[in-house]
């Protein structure tokens, strides 16, 4: 592969394709600071060979930002963090400052000056480790799915300022499943399947051409999109009454100010908002992890005030994105045995219904494995596996991986199936649109600590909640519904 | 308050420091309460964050203390007269001395640190020693808890149980803990690669520093 002056190079693959392993070597954070078991071949940047740069140099001309963003960020505050950059290379104050300031202005990250990293959302955080790695001006940027968790006002952001940013550096190398995004600044498209990579195409060329990306394993940009059967909602699972939590905004208003939501047997409902909207204290308020001042959440007809989390919670699974969260057992089998008893003594049936949910998502082979040792795709099928297997009466996916590559969403599609057939619901949070037009059936958008609209997922689209969050809507969605 | 919270790092050494030094000349066990309830109560005062899950550790700091030193001294053939004041002077002081710690711990976020510390001038490898040392044990803190919420979301009875059962449960998230430390020192180790940390070079910073250190960078006043 070579990335020429001026290119911006798109690589695309499913999940578990060799994606991120590809953009490590390029920028030689492999072998250099993570060494593999082996490796071969080389990596030259302006014709000379990466170990014979220092590695000041190198990192100072190609600017990274990883999959998974945590993995290169710690404790600092966001102005620290662009900065880190410069001050580690003895820029001066003024200087520092005047960059800082523009960066953030111009990622439109105003609101976060003051902040610490690690209690921003993911997309938040995202925007910010790209705006760290633009700070020193890198000859060449490269990003590994640097849309993931953004909503599409933010990605659109994203992908203006990468525009700017292509203009001014040498070249991009952006690694994604989601090609979309980068139709109007990718020039050229490579494919990876199994740790090969295909022939270079132009960028125009291949986001038109589907046959490409259904043999790389991907869902194809341009694609009609199709939903799935709608059941015939059933009686009341959740119900979130006038709930208002003690956890407040910068202005002092509750981080949700009356929410009102129901979620019936059978259902498939998508949650969508910006980032920063209160998605995520909105399932924290459901189990009870962030106290709420006023209202009631029910769940299958239940009150739950004085339940504590772990009740709540052997009813209702939840599925974060990033799933090293969550896991804390020592194999993928404790996991899912855990997801079972919650931590009680295994029944006799126990271990065989362990077994079976990881063979449902081709985990078998992997049980006695350690979840931390898993990929990204593996655990976030480990969540689905989990989740099935304690049969909960609702899942709340959020964000989830799987959604892009044709085998991931088989997956999901499993799951969502498995979940609905058995009278259980779905909640899913993403700021993935198509995923939503496709698998659910009511649309309900947070805006402000309310939920502004809550109603069928053919009319969200049009309607003024929607509007007024000035996103782009999913693809045309397809009449016929899937089998 | 929030300005004693930004208040230097190294202020906040020298002077947490200086009242560790005064707890531990006092003799009497009168005045080393004192001092410990007065410290305590000023943490109180400049509303220092997770004071109450400090509270806790320090009651129990207390209670270990005072018991094991009754029992030492007894054992030595003290009275009990003669052991309380010596197991009380010797709580108050370990009180003063981890609250005002917890004060600069609590307080100082590795930014500020890198910040007071560039100004200073000192060698990186004292930049990243001190940052690290003072700004990590919140961090492991936050995921402990984190780790605590995991469990519960994921049904794991761990509040409605008797306090031994607490206890073991705590324990039991030290495994979790302890990967979780490890990628954290991979990734702050990454983060120091790839944007540019060298031992061989000093910092610069964006913070202006005094006295204070500037928390935030106000839009437009970047000169």
């Amino acid at each position: 592969m070579t990335l020429g002056v001026g290119e911006n190079l798109l690589v695309c693959g499913a999940a578990g394709s060799g994606k991120t392993t590809l953009l490590g070597a390029a920028s030689g954070i492999v072998p250099r600071l993570v060494t593999p078991t082996s490796f071969s071949g080389d990596v030259s940047l302006d014709d000379k060979p990466l170990h014979e740069i220092s590695r000041d140099s190198l990192f100072a001309r190609i600017g990274v930002v990883m999959q998974n963003v945590e993995d290169q960020l710690w404790d600092l505050g966001v102005e620290d963090l662009i900065a880190f950059p410069l001050e580690n290379r003895g820029v001066a104050r003024g200087e520092l400052r005047a960059r800082i300031d523009h960066l953030l202005t111009h990622f439109m990250l105003d609101d976060l000056r003051g902040r610490r990293v690690l209690s921003l959302s993911g997309g938040e955080r995202r925007m910010v480790a790209i705006a760290a790695a633009l700070a020193a001006s890198p000859q060449i940027l490269m990003l590994d799915e640097p849309t993931t968790g953004l909503d599409p006002a933010a990605r659109q952001r994203l992908t203006g300022r990468l525009q700017e940013a292509a203009s001014q550096t040498g070249a991009l190398l952006i690694t994604e499943q989601d090609p979309a995004p980068f139709e109007a600044i990718a020039t050229t498209v490579r494919f990876i399947k199994g740790g090969q990579l295909s022939a270079s195409r132009p960028a125009f060329n291949a986001m038109a051409d589907q046959s490409l990306w259904h043999e790389a394993g991907i869902l194809p940009p341009r694609r009609s999109l199709v939903p799935r059967a709608s059941v015939t909602p059933g009686r009341e699972l959740l119900s979130v009454r006038e709930v208002e939590t003690r956890l407040a905004r910068k202005d002092g208003a509750p981080v949700l100010n009356g929410i009102d939501l129901t979620i019936r047997e059978g259902e498939v409902v998508g949650l969508i908002g910006r980032n920063g909207a209160g998605k995520t204290t909105l399932f924290q308020a459901i189990l009870g992890l962030a106290p709420i001042r006023k209202g009631a959440v029910g769940i299958d007809g239940q009150p739950t005030a004085g339940w504590t989390v772990a009740r709540r919670a052997r009813s209702i699974a939840y599925l974060p994105q990033n799933m090293r969260r969550i896991l804390f057992n020592m194999t993928v089998r404790e996991e899912v045995v855990f997801a079972i008893t919650a931590g009680a003594k295994p029944g006799a049936e126990t271990e065989a219904q362990a077994g079976a949910a990881l063979a449902k998502y081709r985990l078998g082979d992997l049980a006695e494995s350690n979840p931390f040792a898993l990929s990204a795709r593996q655990q976030a099928l480990l969540g689905l596996a989990c989740a099935d297997a304690m049969q909960a009466k609702l899942a709340i996916l959020d964000e989830p991986l799987l959604t892009r590559d044709r085998e991931g969403r088989q997956m999901l599609d499993r799951f969502v199936d498995s979940f609905t057939g058995r009278g259980s619901a779905v909640l899913l949070i993403s700021h993935d649109l198509d995923l939503v037009a496709e698998l659910a059936s009511r649309v309900l958008i947070l805006e402000g600590g309310r939920i502004a609209f809550d109603g069928p997922a053919g009319a969200s689209w049009t309607s003024p909640a929607f509007r007024a969050l000035d996103w782009a809507p999913p693809q045309p969605v397809h009449t016929d519904f899937a089998a | 308050m929030t300005r004693i919270h930004d208040s230097n790092f190294f202020v906040k050494l020298v002077a947490a420091f200086a009242v560790m030094t005064a707890a531990w000349l006092l003799r009497d066990w009168r005045a080393g309460s004192a001092l410990a309830i007065v410290v305590v109560g000023l943490l109180a005062v400049l509303r220092v964050p997770h004071l109450g899950t400090y509270l806790r550790g320090a009651a129990l700091l207390v209670l270990l203390v005072v018991a094991s030193w009754i029992l030492n001294l007894m054992l030595q053939g003290e009275r009990l007269d003669v052991a309380l004041p010596v197991a009380f002077a010797m709580a108050a002081r370990l009180v003063t001395t981890t609250a005002v710690f917890f004060f600069v711990m609590e307080t100082s976020t590795p930014g500020s640190i890198l910040a007071a510390c560039s100004a200073a001038r000192l060698p990186p490898i004292v930049t990243l020693v001190l940052s690290l040392t003072f700004g990590i044990i919140p961090m492991l803190r936050e995921d402990f808890e984190r780790i605590g919420d995991a469990q519960r979301a994921r049904g794991m009875e761990i509040d409605d149980v008797s306090l031994p059962m607490r206890l073991r449960f705590a324990l039991a998230r030290g495994v979790p803990l302890l990967v979780q430390a490890i990628r954290m020192a991979h990734a702050i180790s990454l983060s120091l690669s790839i944007y540019g940390f060298d031992l061989g070079r000093k910092r610069t910073t964006w913070r202006e520093v005094g006295l204070l250190v500037e928390p935030r960078l106000q839009k437009g006043l970047s000169r």
